[in-house]
């Protein structure tokens, strides 16, 4: 069943200040992403399904999983809207509602990076790869394409120096429970 | 010397650690005395800002105000531009709005008032060295290398944070190699993106994406990609191995750091410069 939120658009202004409704369809935004093409929708559509409150639509697609967040949306957009803040949010509602795609890796690539810098203070890029292989078997064979070869060249540098981790579970706390006030006062406590 | 704080972050100490070597040693030579952080967190990266926004906007402002507080320093150079990205876009977002300004400083713990100037590495040779050191410093310059400036996204967009010069067809990085002696080629990709961690998950797709980017910087006649980006580095140098396996007929073009330019342009030492890391051999156009 398609769900019709009338609040899609409040929410994603409550979230990231961005008001989806001055978007009139222009498609620059399409035009210039790298992306537009490897997914069932582009980012003018994305616009639209939020200004019509078409949650499922754009969560049920990949197209925001791809978004590697380049900023040609926001540069061109001829009504200023910061389109790729707009991406950030959805995928952020998308978690909040349990609503990750089943079929794009890079969201729980994404999951793994934020776990690393939370759990060390700093991202460590060795372990993304790994815990990315050990729940993903095709992620192996890609890393064993390329990966040997970047270790034996000294690309790949496998230690890992920690930041202030005392200070970085301080500020993630912090960050958490505000955004989690924020959301519940939006009226968007989470429920699907 | 001239005193301004570092912010190396993770991927200079991960997977591109001759960008963080290449970088100190043109800085010390280019008499830049570089202070790293003490204590530096993550930036977040793109992880933070599609998970977290407000810890996406605290995580740099928290660096800057060590460097304006704890450093007592007006200007951090942050090579990376990723990192950058996040640094710019959090001193705008606190700046530009009270209620974004108070959640982060409930988070970091202390205020931001705005005091320091946050430099990519292209700025950092442009404007904090100059070009005309540059050139004076250069003992080794080329002699009209062709060179590809590959911007990416994050150096330039979105203009009003970054207040980049030209978004579209920047042209700073271009001048700093030709400072050095080399031959900046007019070109089409200087801004498309090229995957960036999609690299990790979608390789089909920044196969694509990077095959554009180097086969037009080759039919506009470059013999090296420059950058200055961890990122668009592994992502441009390393997919090439696979692209060429796909395509027997490519052709493949080195990607360099600009750091690696400028420093063999200055006379530091290929071992110092981490020339031999990378998966396209640089040695053709670097020796």
């Amino acid at each position: 069943m398609t769900t019709v939120s009338a609040t899609l658009e409040r929410l994603v202004k409550a979230g990231s200040g961005v008001n989806a409704n001055k978007c009139y369809q222009c498609k620059r935004c399409t035009a210039g992403c790298p992306v537009a093409g490897y997914a069932g929708m582009h980012p003018a559509q994305i616009m639209r399904a939020v200004q019509l409150g078409q949650l499922d639509m754009i969560l049920d697609d990949r197209f925001i999983w791809l978004c590697t967040g380049c900023q040609t949306c926001t540069t061109r957009c001829p009504q200023e809207i910061d389109v790729a803040a707009v991406m950030d949010e959805l995928k952020i509602l998308a978690r909040r509602k349990g609503r990750v795609h089943p079929g794009a890796p890079s969201a729980a690539m994404l999951k793994l990076n934020y776990d690393s810098f939370v759990r060390w203070g700093r991202m460590w890029e060795v372990e993304l790869i790994a815990r990315d292989a050990l729940k993903r078997p095709s992620g192996v064979t890609e890393w064993l394409a390329l990966g040997p070869k970047m270790l034996l060249k000294g690309k790949i540098n496998p230690t890992l120096k920690r930041g202030d981790t005392l200070a970085m579970e301080r500020m993630v706390k912090t960050a958490e429970s505000i955004t989690k006030a924020r959301a519940n006062r939006a009226g968007d406590g989470g429920a699907a | 010397m001239t005193a301004i704080a570092y912010y190396p972050g993770c991927s200079l100490h991960g997977t591109s650690a001759e960008f963080d070597a290449s970088f100190r040693a043109t800085a010390a030579a280019l008499g830049l005395d570089l202070v790293e952080i003490p204590g530096w967190e993550c930036c977040g990266n793109t992880a933070a800002h599609s998970i977290n926004r407000l810890l996406g906007v605290a995580l740099p402002v928290n660096e800057l105000v060590k460097v304006e507080k704890d450093l007592g320093l007006d200007a951090v150079a942050v090579p990376c531009a990723a990192c950058f990205s996040r640094f710019k876009t959090g001193a705008h977002e606190v700046a530009g709005d009270p209620q974004v300004a108070d959640d982060v400083r409930a988070v970091v713990g202390r205020a931001y008032n705005g005091g320091v100037t946050v430099q990519n590495l292209v700025d950092v040779y442009h404007d904090a060295v100059g070009l005309e050191q540059l050139a004076a410093k250069a003992t080794r310059p080329f002699h009209g290398l062709r060179v590809a400036c590959y911007y990416g996204c994050l150096l330039t967009r979105p203009p009003k944070v970054t207040l980049a010069e030209d978004p579209e067809y920047p042209t700073h990085m271009d001048a700093v190699a030709k400072a050095v002696g080399c031959e900046p080629v007019e070109w089409n990709y200087k801004t498309d993106c090229c995957g960036a961690s999609l690299a990790l998950t979608e390789q089909g797709i920044v196969d694509d994406l990077t095959g554009r980017i180097v086969a037009d910087a080759r039919a506009c006649g470059a013999e090296a990609i420059v950058v200055a980006c961890p990122l668009c580095q592994v992502n441009l140098d390393g997919r090439q191995t696979e692209i060429a396996r796909k395509r027997p007929d490519w052709q493949s073009v080195p990607v360099v750091f600009l750091s690696q330019l400028v420093g063999r342009a200055i006379g530091l030492d290929d071992k110092t410069l981490g020339l031999k890391k990378h998966l396209v051999d640089v040695m053709r156009v670097m020796a």
